[in-house]
């Protein structure tokens, strides 16, 4: 089977630093992979490797099969779409107008009819059309982020990858902004998600890789990723797991004298 | 809301017809005054073959080969530094750019004095290559691995900046009084010799560096999200920059050849271009070459007829520019964010 | 469809603007004929007939015209003619200028086109220092005639020239041999008394210490006078250093007509006091630029106020006045 992107033995290091050594892994089409680990880990370097907005020093990346390094520009664009973290709006564009750049790969000098309804389309499958006419810049940051996505999804990749895709999204705005994620995969989207928060990763997620010691790996068959003993390894602390839905919830434990 | 913009557009667009008339008929000689110049026409257009008096003659060379010439040559480089502005303040995502921060006019200015004091070259062709080799060596020095940091540029500009303007100083502190005032006078910026030879030595930098800015003005709007987020959506950034830069300085250099130094014309319009019609630059940018030209050719006029002799147009552009744009300023959003 | 009209209009426009700029190229139109001068750029100038409507954009040369006699010929001037001190001998020259009824259409470091084209010269004289000017006056078909005065034997030139130009050669001739003749007669009197040259200091009105070297008009008429140059430096327009100016140590110091300083001053300078022109008092101005222009046949009189400056016992004050009165006469006429 054609995994929707695999990664065979990448290195990156940051002049003498290394960062990333021989990662292995491989993501799924229509499911939703969650990437976790510790702050400072390389995960958000491994995304940016991945996007290619980084070049790794060895290995190799490959989307449907096809080498990374073989892909121009816009056929990146249309394979998969990247969102980092930090985005900084100098300009007061509209919402439509910022989305409407996500088109940038297929348009040649000026966006048509065409791109300006994909454009539009994305802003509904967002559910954010009523921003439509916004300035991008006084939008909140939770709505910032939805936008940005649409932006994404406008570029018609098969491929989401998404750099902590919840921060500056209150708690239930994480929960929609996950439910639409998922019910993106249904759509026959792949996605790729590095996450900080554990929980909110086990609820939607469907494949789970973590990030420890410079590499990507998944516990072993005799272990499940929610478990307290596995999580220990990653995290280097203690917790409590209270079963939910099929997997877990990872609670912390809580000491004597905590809740006094 | 959106409607009256585009009808504000729409204005725009028809704008330029009606001033230039209206500037053929504005100029400092008596023989040309309007009764004279209906005169002038109504012989033309009627077929009888008259005595040709000097007098028309006289008006008939005023307005086709002093007065038509200036004209479209003020739009052109208002036009030119309007949209070169523009195209810069997007790639270069800071308000504060203009086509003279790489040391665009700088260079130029030396040039000029460079040719003005030694006569080797023709001015113009010394202005415009001293201008792009001034954004060449600030483009060269930013270099680091095949990667242009913005703050880089703006730092080697400045650098490369202070360097032609104390190359210009030394040229003038050398020069004989005659060669000092041509000089001065070169770099306050003036339309005093536009004829059609100078405008024909000009057109095809201008018209090249406009028409490239012209077809990616939809790409800026790419750029100007950011470096990540173009690269991410398939337009690569260090590629457009370049392109954008090139176009850009092709266009300014040509102007600031013929017209000398136009200071932070290529600053405000884009400003308040962007203050009333927004960021886009679909639209901005051809606002930017219509309103960039309009104005500079009003404010040509203005300098060729308000008094006896005539005041450098880098001067009014600054005392009437200025406090309008400050005007805007307070009245609306600036249009950018901090 | 709005778009694609848009673009073929913009494209129309482009193409329109981009013809008609190339079909007006015109270029100087070479008239062949009998008079044919060559001015201090090199360049040949001919034309059938003398040129009877000139714009001359140069006071010292415009005094020129009005020395040969030609100055009917004038249809334009610079505006400084326009300004003192120059304003009140020109008003006596020429009833025109006295009624301000001759335009003005540019100045010595700018013109303005239309107005200069609306006169329909035959002929603009201007500095050719003013490339510019001169590059879109040409372009439009007027001849011009450009001047760069580097030595004494350029007024020589400049002055033959114009006489070819006003079919005035004769007159143009009789001028310069009578500056000739008064200079060799200064030269004789010079030799004859046999006085080891004195050192003098030429002060412009710019500063104290601007003044001309060795390769300058400036030094000719020095040495014509019979002095030399204090400035042993090559430069036509230079700024010394005042300890250079010490050392020199010039018996005569003589400043070119400054309308904000008086020998006064200078004698006053503070780190001066050394210099033997300062101690003997022997600090002179030159009263007027009209009578002693540098530009014109009239340095002679500089020169010879000069002269009675550097050996105030060979030429007394009264000598030089006589003289001045007669030069005057001699080159403008009556007037």
């Amino acid at each position: 089977m054609i995994q929707a992107a695999q990664l065979t033995d990448v290195c990156f290091s940051y002049g003498k630093q290394e960062i990333l050594v021989n990662v292995n892994a491989s993501f799924d089409d229509s499911k939703f992979t969650v990437i976790i680990g510790k702050n400072g880990s390389g995960k958000s370097t491994l995304l940016r490797v991945i996007a290619g907005l980084l070049i790794p020093g060895n290995g190799l990346i490959h989307f449907f099969g096809k080498n990374l390094r073989d892909l121009s520009l816009s056929e990146r664009a249309k394979t998969f779409g990247y969102l980092g973290q930090k985005h900084k709006a100098v300009f007061p564009f509209r919402v439509w107008q910022v989305v409407l750049t996500g088109r940038a790969g297929y348009v040649n000098y000026l966006p048509g009819k065409n791109d300006m309804e994909i454009a539009h389309k994305s802003l509904e499958r967002m559910k954010i059309l009523h921003l439509k006419d916004r300035n991008y810049s006084e939008l909140s940051g939770g709505e910032q982020q939805l936008v940005m996505i649409a932006r994404v999804l406008a570029q018609e990749p098969k491929i989401l990858l998404l750099d902590e895709p919840s921060t500056h999204l209150d708690f239930s705005n994480q929960i929609r902004l996950m439910e639409l994620l998922k019910s993106l995969t249904h759509e026959n989207l792949a996605i790729v998600a590095v996450m900080h928060d554990p929980n909110l990763a086990f609820w939607f997620g469907d494949a789970f890789w973590f990030m420890r010691n410079k590499t990507l790996e998944q516990p072993g068959s005799d272990l499940k990723p929610w478990s307290a003993d596995y999580l220990r390894t990653i995290y280097e602390q203690e917790f409590n797991t209270i079963p939910f839905e099929g997997k877990a919830m990872i609670t912390p434990l809580m000491k004597k004298g905590l809740t006094q | 809301m959106v409607t009256d913009k585009r009808n504000l557009a729409g204005v725009v667009y028809f704008l330029p017809v009606p001033v230039i008339m209206l500037s053929l008929l504005t100029g400092p000689s008596d023989t040309a005054s309007i009764q004279n110049i209906i005169h002038y026409f109504y012989h033309y257009l009627k077929p009888e073959v008259h005595n040709e008096s000097s007098e028309i003659l006289t008006i008939g060379s005023i307005l086709w080969d002093v007065r038509l010439p200036r004209i479209l040559l003020a739009f052109m480089v208002g036009g030119a530094l309007s949209v070169s502005g523009s195209g810069l303040q997007a790639v270069f995502r800071n308000p504060l750019v203009s086509p003279y921060v790489l040391g665009l006019s700088s260079g130029a200015a030396f040039g000029a004095a460079f040719a003005l004091a030694l006569g080797i070259l023709p001015v113009q062709v010394s202005a415009f290559l001293f201008g792009l080799l001034a954004v060449l060596i600030s483009y060269s020095a930013a270099l680091k691995h095949q990667n242009i940091s913005i703050v880089s540029l703006i730092l080697s500009g400045v650098i490369v900046s202070g360097i032609f303007t104390a190359l210009l100083t030394l040229v003038q502190f050398l020069s004989d009084p005659f060669r000092l005032q041509s000089i001065v006078h070169w770099t306050m910026g003036n339309f005093h010799h536009a004829g059609w030879n100078m405008l024909s030595s000009a057109i095809l930098p201008m018209v090249a560096g406009i028409f490239i800015l012209m077809l990616y003005r939809w790409r800026l709007n790419v750029i100007a999200l950011g470096d990540d987020e173009a690269r991410s959506s398939g337009i690569h950034p260090v590629r457009e920059k370049i392109i954008i830069l090139a176009a850009a300085t092709l266009a300014s250099s040509a102007a600031v050849s013929v017209a000398g130094i136009i200071g932070l014309y290529g600053l405000i319009i884009p400003h308040m271009v962007r203050m009333v019609f927004g960021p886009d630059h679909r639209r901005g940018m051809m606002m930017n070459f219509l309103i960039g030209g309009t104005f500079l050719l009003i404010i040509d006029d203005i300098s060729r007829t308000v008094a006896g002799f005539e005041i450098p147009i880098g001067v009014i552009t600054m005392l009437i520019g200025a406090p309008f744009f400050l005007f805007l300023l307070k009245k609306s959003n600036i249009g950018w964010e901090q | 469809m709005m778009k694609s009209v848009q673009y073929l209009i913009t494209a129309l426009t482009g193409l329109a603007l981009i013809w008609a700029v190339s079909c007006q190229q015109s270029g100087y139109r070479k008239q062949p004929g009998a008079l044919t001068v060559t001015d201090f750029r090199g360049k040949v100038i001919n034309f059938a007939e003398p040129p009877v409507k000139i714009i001359c954009l140069i006071e010292s040369a415009l005094s020129g015209f009005y020395m040969l006699h030609a100055g009917n010929r004038i249809i334009g001037i610079s505006s400084n003619v326009y300004e003192e001190p120059v304003y009140s001998y020109y008003a006596g020259l020429d009833d025109r200028i006295r009624n301000k009824t001759l335009p003005a259409p540019g100045n010595w470091d700018f013109i303005s086109i239309e107005n200069l084209v609306a006169l329909r010269p035959d002929l603009v004289v201007i500095w050719a220092s003013q490339t510019e000017a001169i590059q879109s006056l040409e372009g439009r078909g007027i001849p011009v005639y450009a001047v760069m005065l580097h030595s004494l034997n350029d007024i020589y030139k400049e002055i033959r020239d114009l006489g070819v130009l006003t079919g005035a050669m004769t007159r143009a001739d009789s001028l310069i041999n009578y500056t000739q003749h008064e200079l060799d007669a200064l030269y004789l009197k010079v030799k004859q008394a046999g006085l080891p040259r004195r050192s003098v200091y030429f002060m412009w009105p710019k500063g104290p210490l601007e003044t001309s070297g060795t390769q300058s008009t400036v030094n000719e008429l020095i040495e014509l006078a019979g002095a030399r140059n204090a400035c042993m430096m090559p430069q036509e327009h230079i700024v010394v250093n005042i300890e250079k100016l010490i050392e020199w140590n010039p018996e005569v110091i003589v400043m070119w007509y400054d309308p904000v300083r008086n020998p006064e001053d200078i004698l006053k300078i503070v780190g001066w006091e050394r210099i033997e022109a300062i101690r003997k008092n022997h600090v002179f101005e030159i009263p007027s630029v009209f009578e002693g222009d540098l530009w014109t046949l009239k340095f002679v009189n500089t020169v010879k106020l000069l002269n009675h400056w550097c050996y105030p016992e060979l030429t007394s004050a009264g000598e030089v006045e006589t003289s001045k009165q007669k030069m005057l006469k001699s080159l403008y006429g009556d007037r």
